[in-house]
């Protein structure tokens, strides 16, 4: 894929092209096992039956980031997890998406002001595509946190040159 | 250090007499492991360095601070009720308790009443939310052991308490409801019966868990005489809660050094403290940590239907001002927290904000049995030794 | 047994590094400035001889404090000079709890380790040595155990300043 990307024209053909691997992708983005804090619970009990996120194509945690597309960032994350975090990221083969999931990794949560450990925001670290609020954020926030990825996802283009203004 | 170990001939031992003898130079050489810190199966963000022989462990470190999130030093910044919320999220599975043992802290410091109705259901609360802590205990160690089904049968019972929290107070994993001099706000009509509704089902599907899980041909063979602590080794290492009633030894915060209600329901005959007998095994294998947890639940129920039953209207909150000055003096309240005594030390210098807020969580202290249950055993039994610990490493790193 | 029984039975038997008591108390009615005490009743033990005293309370008859519940340490204040190290204790047996405090100048906070007399010390002393800045000495693996390795600084002092980044990421 990686020499055919943002090659081509955009036309019929790319554009069905395009949506077609935008729907393999939105449909089956298999997250990484990564609960850090209390929103990893709220994680945990989006992935079960109640509020099922396998009705999405997300519902395959995979444990090793080598396999995952999304790396859901649920909890607070400090500097000495910060490291491992981009590690972790790095290690996550292209096309790979970040929901920062809770207050604390949106912008440091309630440790904000006297966390002297506390990273203030994900986004400090590695790139965010989705930011999902509260403390915990309910489940089905989550999920609407991650139809708004699909969302995103949709509008990509893969294989189209991206549009030049002027 | 990894050392490096020679095995410079060896015959083989099936070889008779007239056989060739294969001579072989074997070096093996110890191998580090990290297990963690994203890693399934160490409920949470904890780095174990394993040395490994093979399959076989020979040393384990656990590396914390993953989670650090400085509680300590927020309670010495911010005033006492608004600490509130951060005691929900050291131990997020039993949030009710934590904030129970900080608001009692605090009320031991204040020589205030607590009312009749808000002990009730402060006690009623705490207990429900042990059920689902143990739960989540339940569920998550079938998961490591590979079982997945009782993960998703436990998250049923426990949407069903999350929703019955909601109810009460807003929130559904981080309550902030449990105050200092009460409770937040009283119970909406129905919820008392709904409650009852839910003691009803559950003891039914606690049957269904013990069916499927505990009594489990595979389960039993994967836990039993596997991380045994004996009875001097846990209270050398100072544990607490379900890890020293695994090993035999009978004590439970709740009717030794009981508070609130639970010398009033001790008394009544109502609860039992389920104790680790070695039925499968060994006293104090993973496998009674495991079936004293599940059979606490059921005690749990026993105490929240007494509290259904005597339970009265009246006020649910003492009279506390909005700027609450705490006088000066220190106390320490511990209290039975489903993974053992968490343990508030507050000091006041009769200000706004404490000068200390010590927070004293039993995973952090039951954590350290791990450096000498884990050589000796295999990788697969290390994960199940992990397991049977139950620690939430917000609260072992605070 | 309740604090004086525990007290008692301390002076007793000689308890080493014994200094003294507190006890909560009412505001004086005639000292504007006393507000009192309120809470709970500790002991006063000289921090050299903190582990012999641990042993002490540990192996008694009538004591039997089988287990070490917390070890940490507070800073009272900025202008205070010393820094408490303060050790709770259970006893299964008696069920009764005990609290002792130190007192150990900030300048020079250093005491021996009890990881000799409680296992449970261990991680205790490591997390109260790197908060505080307090070296127990004699503790087989004086490593910071919550902060990064490479941290610098007693946090949990009150004279503790907030780093501006650490690593490349900012702190503000």
């Amino acid at each position: 894929m990686g020499l055919l990307e943002r090659q081509f024209e955009e036309n019929v053909l790319t554009t069905r092209v395009d949506w077609l691997l935008n729907w393999c992708r939105l449909s089956s983005i298999w997250p990484m096992t990564f609960g850090l804090a209390c929103c990893a619970i709220e994680m945990m009990a989006v992935g079960c039956a109640h509020h099922d996120l396998d009705r999405f194509g997300a519902g395959a945690f995979r444990a090793s980031p080598r396999q995952a597309d999304l790396m859901i960032v649920a909890g607070t994350v400090n500097f000495k997890m910060a490291e491992r975090i981009k590690r972790l990221y790095d290690q996550m083969p292209a096309p790979k998406y970040v929901i920062a999931m809770g207050a604390c990794a949106t912008g440091g949560g309630p440790y904000y002001k006297y966390g002297y450990t506390v990273v203030k925001g994900v986004d400090r670290v590695v790139p965010v595509d989705v930011y999902v609020a509260g403390c915990p954020p309910r489940p089905e926030a989550l999920l609407e946190g991650l139809m708004k990825l699909q969302e995103k996802i949709q509008r990509s283009s893969v294989l189209r040159r991206p549009a030049r203004t002027a | 250090m990894v050392e490096a170990k020679t095995v410079e001939t060896q015959t083989l031992p099936q070889s008779a007499p007239g056989e060739r003898e294969f001579m072989l130079d074997v070096r093996t050489q110890d191998m580090e492991v990290n297990m963690g810190p994203q890693h399934p199966a160490t409920h949470g963000v904890m780095r174990i360095l394993v040395r490994a022989d093979g399959e076989v462990c020979t040393g384990a470190q656990p590396h914390l601070g993953y989670l650090h999130r400085c509680a300590e030093k927020i309670g010495e910044n911010v005033e006492w009720l608004q600490y509130l919320p951060y005691t929900d999220r050291y131990d997020y599975l039993a949030a009710m308790n934590n904030n129970l043992g900080y608001s009692m802290a605090v009320e031991k410091l204040m020589g205030i009443e607590i009312p009749r109705r808000a002990l009730m259901i402060r006690t009623i609360c705490a207990e429900l939310n042990r059920i689902g802590s143990h739960l989540i205990a339940f569920g998550t160690y079938g998961l490591d052991i590979g079982a997945f089904t009782p993960f998703l049968y436990m998250f049923r019972e426990r949407e069903w308490m999350m929703a019955l929290f909601e109810k009460i107070c807003g929130a559904r994993l981080t309550y902030s409801y449990i105050r200092i001099g009460g409770v937040f706000n009283d119970a909406p009509p129905g919820w008392l019966s709904e409650v009852e509704r839910f003691c009803d089902t559950f003891e039914q599907k606690w049957q269904e868990y013990v069916d499927l899980l505990m009594v489990n041909h595979i389960f039993v063979q994967r836990t039993a005489n596997i991380g045994v602590i004996s009875r001097a080794m846990a209270l050398d290492f100072g544990l607490t809660g379900p890890m020293l009633r695994g090993s035999g030894v009978d004590w439970d915060l709740r009717r030794d050094m009981p508070y609130e209600l639970y010398a009033e329901i001790w008394k009544d005959g109502v609860f039992s403290i389920p104790l680790g007998r070695g039925e499968h095994g060994t006293l104090g294998d993973c496998w009674d940590r495991s079936y004293v947890r599940v059979m606490e639940m059921i005690e749990s129920i026993k105490i929240v239907r007494w509290c259904l039953g005597a339970i009265t209207p009246g006020p649910v909150i003492a009279d506390i001002p909005k700027t609450l000055r705490v006088p000066a003096g220190e106390a320490y309240v511990g209290i039975e927290n489903p993974r053992g005594e968490l343990g508030h030390y507050v000091v006041s210098d009769g200000g706004k904000v404490a000068v200390r807020c010590r927070v004293r969580g039993p995973s952090f202290t039951n954590l350290a049995v791990l450096e000498e249950l884990m050589p000796g055993a295999l990788l697969a039994d290390a994960v199940a030794i992990i397991g049977s610990t139950d620690i939430v490493v917000g609260e072992t790193d605070r | 047994m309740d604090f004086r029984g525990i007290l008692d039975r301390l002076r007793a038997t000689g308890a080493p590094g014994l200094l003294g008591h507190d006890l909560p108390r009412a505001a004086d009615p005639k000292d504007k400035k006393d507000k009192g005490r309120g809470g709970d009743p500790f002991l006063w033990v000289e921090p050299a001889q903190l582990p012999a005293f641990l042993e002490r309370c540990r192996d008694d008859e009538r004591l039997r404090f089988e287990l070490l519940i917390d070890l940490t340490a507070v800073d009272p204040s900025k202008d205070d000079p010393n820094l408490w190290v303060v050790v709770s204790l259970l006893s299964l047996a008696h069920r009764h709890r005990l609290t002792v405090k130190c007192a150990l100048p900030k300048a020079a906070a250093s005491l021996p380790s009890s990881v000799p007399v409680y296992r449970a010390a261990q991680w205790h002393e490591r997390e109260c040595g790197e908060m505080y800045g307090i070296t127990f000495a004699g503790h087989p693996d004086p490593r910071h155990i919550l902060l990064p390795e490479d941290w610098v600084g007693a946090p949990l002092r009150k004279d503790y300043v907030f780093p501006d980044e650490y690593h490349g990421i900012s702190c503000k």
